[in-house]
């Protein structure tokens, strides 16, 4: 953790205890992930409580709370994308990729990220893009239409299988 | 201008403040509504619905909770509707789903006619409050609010909501006060005194040391309370002696000082 950044994201926001997203956002720009010592860091700063910072970082899935990999996969798992598919989606994700089937962490997060850091696996929920269903977003692009046979393709893109 | 307005609550009428929830009036008159995340001494927060009326006469006419509606002159609204019956049997059933474990709710369930639900029972694992928090967070907001303490929050969302310290770990913030335990509607929480600790088992774990009564031995709070509570009141004439006593012996031993000061025998006291 870079206090020394994060001291100037603070500085950013005037009246740091309202912005508290905002500056959970730029941490995690920078460092990927929402480490431990970075929102204790945060919470000594503005005065919010940990435990009401760690709060919002569980409930939103867009917070990553343990070190990524380098391609940040998410698949989505709204209402749409469930029914056409997302969950056989996902599965064959963890498939290709190698990562554990039920390793969500106590949290109630999932998350999985492959043995050489190199792809990390979370859901969402919706992305608003309800008609391309089922949408995957890879870094930060949208897959829309997303079909199981398609996935190796779309991997490779993101360097999987070069080894 | 007074601030007593007159409510109506299935057609009798009562005696209000001016905004105050009418939850509150009910409850002080002993109409029956049913209610799981009220609490007096904090904000209105309107998260289990079992509070719901239906507003006859008012701002905003049809189902709200009461929690949540402020009184008015002339609001009245009534409490039992089919529709109301409708809605709280749904809501119990989830509760029922959502707390296997609970006494206090299969309890209150019964009383207003629910004795099974349809949904899956979600009994949890290693559950740190025993399947049987129904997420009203009362604690949360206890902890918070009242106590000023952020030990514990909402984990997460939706389906996987818990309570609890942040990342599962024991708090070095927890005051031991035990208010958590107090305010919880379906007894979910379980704190343990062994000897000269606290340990709040179902928030990590954490342990809590206790103070020694300085008379007659007993551990009767938690250091950290002590000296929050201490430096927030000191005794008014500043009584060292007073400071390390459990509430017990602090009582007897105010009483035998200020007999003493009445006869005229202060000295005797350092005794
Ligand atoms: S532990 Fe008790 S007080 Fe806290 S949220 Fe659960 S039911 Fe409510
Ligand atoms: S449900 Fe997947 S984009 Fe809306
Ligand atoms: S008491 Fe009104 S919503 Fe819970």
């Amino acid at each position: 953790m870079d206090k020394r950044y994060i001291d100037k994201i603070l500085s950013k926001y005037n009246e740091p205890s309202g912005k508290l997203l905002g500056i959970l956002e730029d941490i995690q720009e920078k460092e990927k992930y929402l480490s431990k010592e970075a929102l204790k860091y945060v919470s000594e700063k503005i005065g919010v409580s940990f435990s009401q910072i760690y709060s919002i970082a569980t409930f939103y899935s867009f917070f990553n709370l343990q070190p990524v990999g380098e391609h940040i996969i998410s698949v989505c798992m709204g209402t749409a994308c469930h029914v056409r598919g997302a969950v056989e989606i996902l599965n064959n994700i963890q498939y290709l990729l190698g990562v554990g089937v039920d390793e969500s962490t106590e949290d109630g997060k999932f998350f999985l990220t492959t043995e050489d850091k190199h792809f990390s696996v979370n859901t969402a929920r919706c992305f608003g893009c309800c008609s391309m269903a089922p949408v995957v977003r890879i870094d930060d692009k949208i897959y829309g239409y997303v079909k199981i046979k398609d996935l190796p393709k779309i991997l490779k893109e993101y360097g999987w299988g070069k080894k | 201008m007074s601030d007593k307005v007159n409510v109506y609550i299935n057609s009798k009428r009562y005696q209000a403040i001016k905004g105050e929830p009418l939850l509150n009036v009910a409850r002080r008159n002993r109409v029956d509504i049913p209610a799981l995340c009220y609490e007096e001494s904090l904000k209105p927060y309107g998260a289990c619905r079992l509070c719901l009326v239906d507003v006859k006469e008012g701002a905003k006419k049809g189902l709200t909770t009461s929690c949540t509606l402020a009184c008015s002159e002339g609001l009245s609204v009534v409490t039992d509707t089919d529709e109301i019956k409708k809605h709280r049997k749904v809501l119990f059933e989830l509760y029922l789903s959502q707390a296997p474990s609970s006494e206090k709710i299969k309890d209150m369930a019964a009383r207003y006619g629910v004795f099974a639900t349809r949904f899956e029972l979600k009994h949890q694992e290693n559950d740190k409050l025993n399947s049987k928090c129904v997420l009203c967070g009362l604690c949360v907001r206890t902890c918070n609010e009242i106590m000023a303490a952020g030990v514990i929050n909402f984990i997460g969302r939706g389906h996987n909501t818990k309570i609890n310290t942040p990342y599962f770990e024991s708090s070095d913030v927890c005051l031991g006060c035990r208010a958590c335990l107090e305010v919880c509607p379906t007894k979910a929480i379980t704190i343990e005194d062994r000897s000269n600790i606290r340990i709040m088992a179902s928030w990590s774990n954490t342990e809590v040391e206790l103070k020694k009564c300085a008379v007659c031995g007993k551990y009767y709070a938690p250091e950290r309370l002590d000296e929050k509570v201490d430096s927030l009141f000191y005794y008014k004439d500043k009584d060292e002696k007073l400071k390390d006593m459990c509430p017990e012996c602090r009582k007897k031993y105010a009483a035998k000082k200020h007999t003493l000061i009445v006869k005229g025998e202060a000295e005797k006291y350092a005794k």
